[in-house]
């Protein structure tokens, strides 16, 4: 009977322990602005998951680049911070930011209702689509066009979601649903194939795969699947720097060195 | 396709280096603390083994990932902050300390108890007994556990990157998505295999050396 006494008061202190640390780490989220002490330091941690092309990975030398990293390189040189890049696990982004470990999440961070509760975003710097490829010679042209089609997406994406927005189109596609793959690579391939008539894919995300193929096999529709946008994650608490980094974004947009960037990455003027 | 693969073969050495690092720097360490836990998992000291015993529980009890998440997100809020690869090796060392702990206790109880008695008769002194007698031979008894342990730490290493760390898992999915080919992932398990080839071998050899009574 002692034996196990002993035993249930080591797990209460386990139980209770761990409900003290998720009590602390709330509070630490109402920190104070942390502009002046980055200031101090003159340089910023910038978190990003480097495994996620184009916006930032590795290229074959095992330097980091891609879209985020060089408009991130360019808009804290504005502001006069040195970037450094820490690579993260993207299902640990929030915890990272909010312990400090990074001051920003900048890596095609899609503006949700549900992640404007765990960070601010600044202003949206990147329009992303849901867009249909089909191969060049395709008859297809638009969504009416996909009826009775072979459709396939990326299982768990975004894309999912946005195209199950508009069940009445999804009804018409041959089996009445699409094709799921893992991934994005496996459903161009398969389109490639011909085993597809069309794949609803996340855009930027696809046109960095079409880029990387060959840009004259495919043709991308006009019409598209809804819109989101790309933002950057900051702590609650620091205004300062979302006012910061909007600045230097209208700024470049404005002489456009923005556009640069977007045309090396992106291969289509915006 | 040889030209493609030679241009990814520097990222993932890179990557291989820090795999090895988690791998060696956690098996020199963890190996020292398993005998101690397991001393203290056979101790007649009631407090010690109830400690022991609680570590083992715990450590084996919970994923490695949720330990390696624990030690390096969870401590800085009581003020103990490691950096990355700091808090990973303590979460491999701790959870790897434990396995070993118990294959070694095993392994201690697996000797004859005559073993003992006849140190004692021959004035051996309690500390003598166990170097010399009792640890020389679990070793020869844990050998195939412990070679088990050390494949599978291997392949346990690619979990450092929930805390970013680039090992040779990341360092392929990295090329995999740059270059919308999955010839880097194959590569990367032709190299893990290479590894835990190499380290079966090695292994193999010992286990043969010890083998001197069969």
């Amino acid at each position: 009977m002692k034996k196990k006494n002993y035993f249930m008061i080591l797990l209460a202190v386990l139980v209770l322990s761990i409900i003290n640390l998720t009590g602390c780490s709330k509070e630490r989220v109402s920190n104070k602005d942390s502009y002046e002490s980055l200031e101090e330091k003159g340089s910023i941690v910038m978190g990003l998951d480097d495994t996620f092309a184009p916006m930032g990975f590795r290229d074959d030398k095992g330097e980091l680049v891609g879209f985020d990293v060089d408009l991130a390189e360019e808009v804290f040189n504005r502001i006069g911070f040195e970037v450094e890049f820490q690579p993260i696990d993207w299902s640990m982004k929030e915890t990272e930011l909010n312990s400090g470990n990074i001051d920003v999440i900048w890596n095609g961070y899609s503006i949700t209702e549900e992640r404007k509760e765990k960070v601010n975003f600044t202003q949206a710097y990147l329009k992303n689509k849901q867009i249909i490829i089909t191969l060049a010679d395709s008859s297809i042209n638009n969504k009416e066009d996909l009826k009775g089609k072979k459709v396939a997406v990326q299982n768990g994406s975004s894309t999912l979601e946005a195209i199950n927005k508009q069940p009445e189109i999804v009804a018409t596609f041959e089996g009445g649903e699409p094709v799921l793959f893992d991934t994005n690579n496996e459903a161009i391939m398969d389109l490639e194939a011909k085993r597809v008539d069309a794949v609803v894919s996340d855009e930027v995300l696809a046109r960095y795969y079409i880029k990387q193929k060959n840009p004259e096999e495919y043709k991308v529709l006009e019409d598209n699947f809804g819109e989101e946008e790309y933002g950057i994650g900051i702590r609650k608490e620091d205004k300062r720097l979302i006012e910061e980094i909007n600045n230097t974004l209208n700024e470049m947009k404005k002489d456009g060195s923005y556009q640069k960037v977007y045309e090396k990455w992106f291969g289509e003027n915006k | 396709m040889i030209s493609y693969i030679y241009t990814l073969l520097p990222s993932m050495a890179d990557g291989l280096i820090i795999t090895l690092e988690i791998f060696f720097l956690t098996l020199i360490l963890s190996i020292p603390l398993g005998i101690i836990v397991s001393i203290g998992r056979l101790s007649e000291i009631k407090f010690l083994f109830k400690i022991t015993e609680f570590y083992i529980w715990v450590m084996r009890g919970t994923p490695l990932m949720l330990q390696i998440v624990f030690i390096f997100f969870g401590l800085p809020i009581v003020g103990i902050a490691f950096d990355r690869f700091t808090a990973v090796l303590i979460a491999f060392v701790l959870n790897y300390g434990a396995y070993f702990g118990e294959i070694f206790r095993g392994g201690m109880e697996s000797i004859d108890k005559g073993q003992y008695e006849a140190a004692k008769v021959l004035g051996l002194t309690s500390y003598k007994t166990f170097i010399r007698i009792i640890l020389p031979q679990m070793f020869k008894v844990v050998l195939p556990s412990i070679a088990n342990e050390v494949i599978t730490l291997v392949k346990d290493t690619s979990l450092v990157y929930v805390v970013g760390i680039g090992e040779l898992l990341r360092a392929g999915k990295i090329a995999s998505n740059r270059d919308v080919s999955l010839i880097p992932l194959a590569l990367v398990g032709i190299i893990y295999l290479l590894l835990t080839a190499i380290f079966t071998e090695i292994f193999n050899k010992i286990e043969k050396r010890y083998s001197y009574y069969e």
